[in-house]
């Protein structure tokens, strides 16, 4: 037997099988017990022929692995191209709920002042008049204190009405420097209607350190203005009253309806209303032993609900109340 | 405050466009919070259609007894004739017309047409039709000297524009028009005219005694009172009606307007009284006595105390100082001698009555929030002016009673320690000279303040603050030069997320509920709810939950998964023990919950415990407690349908928290992991067996976890087997056959032992 003619028809009939019953054929015939080379290797002699005979052997059987592993995959790519499902089909319904809205802008203005630096906290709701107003400055005829507009327990204890007294708790707690924010429950003696709710969410934030100015004041809030609304939006300020901050203003910042040009979101003035804010009034530093003339600080308060109905454009304060899950389930 | 803007231009020339002043009004000094246009359409020429006309001839209607047929001249050759259903004048009578095609302030135009036959070409117009007052029982009769064609916009304001001003509580100032045009002056530097008011003189060779006293000097620091005779109370003048129905005061007659009308300009409030009605013809201010009453202007009969401060006649109570007046001593159409207030009240007095009265009105806002003392004379002069002209009374008597009023206030002020505070400069020149355009004196480096600023302005912020609202739109945008940072999230609010962030992946919708409920055991109850929903600070979430489940129910939401964080409120001492809570409710019975609540536990590395519990909310078979709370099937009284719920307290969930969670090596030393069954009464809780286990096999049984209970004949009656992957290992070595053996042993004779637990396999 010519070794190398065995090997060479042999390799061509293996790479000319065109599937797994030629390959089949071909192994039979050139490597089958009964096949040419295995009666040859039993009659060899001697150890040059053994070699030659071998060497064939193993290419055959080399190039039927190959040829076996080409027409696996060429069947397995046959099989697949049939294995077809609808991929447009809704999958395996799995559990997602979501974050409340509220929730959401609360750890837009947590990280955003984490981001400046801030500390995050929450303080008490239910407080006493010495921290609610007289700590905080409130004259004796402010509208606030009337029982008309604040829920009072008793003639010293009230749901907060705003997160200010936070300012005290922090001032008290620790020396300055100062910053932080605290986010929580709020309480004003309003009525249920579209645009107002008695319990509403605000974030309170107080920095105190060595020549802070009104223009940082403005800076820090462009910042976090941007990081609720986007980049785009512009900041202003107009002058208020506040009874902890003098001078005292209310930001607006540009509305992102219109682009500043007016639309009924901002009352077609191009600005909308973000709260109030100031340099912190020196009586309040007086209230907690902070010497006015060595440390200056700014505060400001904004409204959550208000935060997610302008970015999410929810004209009913109420529906982030009501816990209806066809609204939730959007956000 | 609505502000009529041509009622403005009588102290401040307005040049600039109405939104220019309204920017820079709400920039600097109160926030314009709209322009409302009102009174006659000014477009289209609309304006020329309303003329002054004259009246020609007027006779009654051929074919209708309640109507005059008029000839009315209004400046064309020939007089129009114009149906009219007023009676109020004759021929010769200055009136005023709209013209056919007139637009009127409701929108209505008006048509050449036929009356009962005759020919109307427009129409004789009434206060009302051009929203000048409320009156329509006849036309506007007319000064005469105003020539017939004259456009009716140069007589009447029969078009204005009111600006809505929202001034801030220290500025009681602005709530005037006067004080808002000083402002304006101010902002624009323009030139200011003096304050309304020109003191007529005294209808008598020398003024009569006015008997007042001032019982009670601290709450009324100051009492003019003025004595008129001859008055004649009939309606308004119409220049003066339109004012006040633009600022949205109802005229009532001409004296209670006048006190209105100088109070809307200058800001400190007055009143009348009809002098014949005071007892004793005297004045006395003083303190309510105990269980006295007063009936109110607005019939309600009040129930004072003495910390309400008073006017009294000289038996009896007759007006709240400084917020209501009293129905006996109204003026009215037969009154003919006047008694002016023209006082000072202090504030605390007057909020206080308001306060526990709950009656507020124009008078006591402005109490409440301090007038200038000084302002009750040039107040008392503008209405003095006004009742002499317009009710054409004699003025008789004088008197102004009070102590020393307080000094202006002397500020040393430092220009340079604005720009400090603002974070902008501003040349001291420009300070002062700002500071000089709002009234303060300026010299040596010390600042006088106005008296009518003197509450707000007394500290040298106070003047940077003048400064600094004329400057907010060139503040720059900076942020603080930092010396230190605190920019981390705290243990308690990482694991706040960790808890929201997990329950959410879990299917649950985060929902807010309100803190209050209508009732509960609590001694935080409010004093003066506003509605019986939310009367009582609430201890727990869950029933909250489960009314905004059954809400969902109702309107056929499948899949319900509610959560929410938020505050209880428990007893406490002084102050309520405030817990941030946890809680949810979803469909599905005791292993769901159970699984969120173990899930929960492994989100945030605790370890939970677990024991049978009963709550009010919960199904006494299937209600479990925690260290942190509890959870179980909802009770089936408690909402229709299989629901379960938690609630937990995430400090104590945060306690039991590993994290940060310290590593072991699990890894070097293979484990030998076994499944154990045993076969146990029915009641010997799993929990149980575990717990007796690991105290058997101490530390090297490293978990064991039931995974399967059976109930059935091999085991018999009563009988339940309960099987467990068992997990032995120990850190430092790979246990041999015969110590995880050992280990089994014990856990087996143990449970033999204490639970009659037969091992089945």
């Amino acid at each position: 037997l010519d070794a190398e003619t065995y090997r060479h028809d042999a390799v061509a009939a293996v790479e000319g099988a065109e599937n797994a019953t030629e390959l089949d054929e071909a192994r039979v015939r050139y490597l089958g017990r009964k096949s040419e080379l295995k009666q040859a290797l039993r009659e060899v002699r001697d150890r040059e022929t053994g070699m030659a005979l071998n060497a064939a052997r193993e290419a055959i059987e080399e190039a039927l692995t190959k040829r076996q592993a080409v027409l696996e995959r060429a069947e397995l790519d046959r099989a697949l191209t049939e294995d077809i499902v609808d991929v447009t089909l809704p999958g395996d319904e799995l559990p997602l709920g979501s974050l409340h809205p509220i929730t959401q802008v609360r750890r837009i203005v947590e990280d955003a002042f984490l981001g400046l630096g801030y500390e995050v906290r929450d303080d008490r709701e239910v407080e006493t008049v010495e921290y609610n107003f007289d700590k905080l400055a409130f004259a004796p005829t402010h509208p606030s204190r009337s029982h008309r507009d604040t829920f009072f327990f008793d003639d010293t204890h009230v749901l907060r009405t705003e997160t200010s007294p936070s300012q005290i708790h922090a001032l008290e707690e620790r020396e300055p420097p100062i910053y932080m924010v605290s986010l929580g429950r709020v309480y004003r003696r309003d009525a249920i209607t579209a645009t107002r709710y008695p319990i509403f969410h605000q974030f309170e934030g107080l920095a105190v350190d060595r020549g802070l100015t009104l223009a940082d004041l403005k800076g820090t809030l462009l910042h976090v203005m941007r990081a609720l609304y986007g980049p785009e939006r512009r900041v202003r300020f107009r002058t208020h009253f506040f009874p902890f901050t003098e001078p005292s203003i209310e930001p607006d910042v540009s509305c992102g309806i219109c682009g500043g040009k007016g639309c009924r979101t901002c009352k077609w003035s191009g600005w909308i209303e973000m709260g109030g804010a100031g340099m912190v009034d020196p009586r309040v530093f007086e209230n907690v032993g902070v010497d006015p003339e060595d440390w200056t600080g700014f505060a400001f308060g904004c409204g959550l609900e208000r935060a997610a109905q302008l970015r999410h454009d929810i004209p009913d304060i109420r529906v982030l109340w009501e816990g209806d899950l066809r609204a939730l389930r959007q956000f | 405050m609505r502000v009529p803007v041509n009622w403005l231009r009588d102290y401040v020339p307005l040049e600039m466009p109405l939104d220019d002043l309204a920017t820079r009004l709400s920039i600097s000094s109160a926030e314009v919070e709209g322009i409302e246009r009102r009174g006659v359409p000014d477009r289209d020429g609309n304006l020329g259609r309303f003329l002054v006309g004259r009246v020609v001839e007027a006779v009654k209607h051929p074919n209708a007894d309640r109507l005059q047929l008029c000839r009315v001249d209004v400046g064309d050759e020939e007089p129009l004739q114009i149906v009219c259903g007023a009676w109020n004048f004759g021929p010769g009578a200055t009136v005023a017309v709209a013209l056919p095609g007139a637009v009127l302030p409701g929108g209505l135009e008006l048509e050449r047409r036929k009356v009962r036959g005759e020919l109307s070409n427009g129409m004789i117009l009434a206060e009302d039709e051009v929203e000048l007052g409320p009156d329509h029982t006849g036309i506007m009769v007319l000064d005469d000297s105003w020539e017939p064609g004259t456009p009716l916009v140069d007589v009447l304001p029969i078009v204005d524009d009111v600006l809505h001003v929202e001034a801030t509580g220290n500025r009681p100032d602005l709530l005037s028009v006067y004080g808002l045009a000083r402002e304006v002056a101010a902002i624009y530097d323009l030139e200011l005219a003096p304050p309304p008011g020109v003191e007529p003189t005294l209808g008598v060779l020398e003024s009569e005694p006015v008997d007042v006293e001032i019982e009670d000097p601290v709450g009324c620091p100051r009492y003019i009172g003025r004595l008129f005779r001859d008055v004649q109370i009939g309606p308004s003048a119409l220049w003066l009606k339109a004012r006040l129905v633009a600022a949205g005061m109802r005229p009532i007659s001409n004296v209670v307007d006048a006190t209105n009308y100088a109070m809307l300009a200058l800001g400190n409030p007055l009143h009348a009284f009809d002098f014949a009605t005071l007892r004793g013809g005297r004045i006395v201010v003083r303190r309510a006595r105990p269980g006295e009453k007063l009936r109110t202007l607005d019939g309600v009969v009040r129930d004072l105390t003495p910390d309400d401060l008073m006017i009294a006649d000289a038996e009896r109570s007759v007006a709240l100082a400084g917020i209501m007046g009293g129905e006996e001593t109204e003026i009215d159409d037969s009154t003919t001698e006047v008694l002016l207030e023209a006082a000072n009240f202090e504030p605390f007095t007057i909020f206080r009555s308001s306060e526990r009265l709950r009656l507020r009105t124009e008078g006591s806002n402005r109490w409440e929030k301090g007038v200038d003392p000084y302002l009750a004379q040039q107040a008392a002069t503008l209405a003095t002016q006004l009742i002499v002209e317009l009710a054409g009374a004699r003025w008789v008597g004088h008197t102004d009673v009070h102590g020393e009023l307080p000094e202006r206030p002397v500020i040393g002020y430092r220009p340079e320690q604005a720009d400090r505070l603002i974070g902008v400069e501003t040349p001291a020149d420009d300070q002062h000279e700002l500071l000089g355009r709002l009234g303060f004196d300026v010299d040596d480096g010390r600042v006088v303040t106005p008296t009518w600023r003197a509450r707000d302005v007394t500290r040298e912020v106070d003047v940077i603050e003048e400064v600094a609202r004329f400057r907010l739109e060139d503040v720059p945008f900076t942020l603080p030069e930092r010396s230190a940072m605190f920019g981390s999230l705290t243990r308690g609010q990482q694991l706040r997320r960790r808890v929201e962030d997990a329950l959410v992946g879990l299917g649950f919708v985060e929902t807010y509920t309100p803190s209050l409920l209508p009732d509960e055991e609590t001694p935080w109850k409010l004093e003066e709810p506003i509605s019986v929903e939310l009367t009582a600070l609430r201890t727990r979430l869950l029933p909250s939950l489960v009314e905004a489940a059954r809400r969902n129910a109702e309107v056929g939401e499948r899949g319900i998964a509610l959560f929410e964080i938020a505050r209880v409120y428990l007893q406490g001492d002084e102050l309520p023990d405030e817990r941030l809570h946890v809680a949810g409710i979803m469909e599905g019975g005791f292993g769901a919950v159970k699984g969120v609540v173990e899930t929960l536990h492994a989100a945030l590395k605790a370890e939970l415990e677990v024991e049978r519990a009963e709550d009010p909310l919960l199904h006494p078979g299937k209600a479990a407690w925690t260290p942190a709370g509890v959870f179980g099937e909802l009770h089936p009284g408690v909402l229709e349908g299989t629901w379960s719920a938690f609630e937990l307290d995430l400090e104590e969930l945060f306690q039991r928290s590993r994290e940060p969670v310290i590593y072991e090596d699990v890894i070097t030393y293979p484990a030998v992991k076994q499944d154990l069954a045993f076969a146990v009464d029915d009641d010997v809780p799993a929990g149980e067996l575990v717990a007796a286990a690991r105290e058997a096999a101490g530390p090297e049984l490293y978990d064991i976890v039931p995974f399967d209970v059976y109930h059935g004949e091999q085991v018999g009656p009563g009988r339940k087997s309960i099987a467990f992957r068992v997990e032995f290992r120990s850190p430092d070595r790979t246990l041999t056959d015969e110590e995880a053996a050992g280990l089994r042993q014990k856990i087996v004779d143990a449970l033999r032992e204490r639970f009659g637990a037969e091992l089945r396999a």
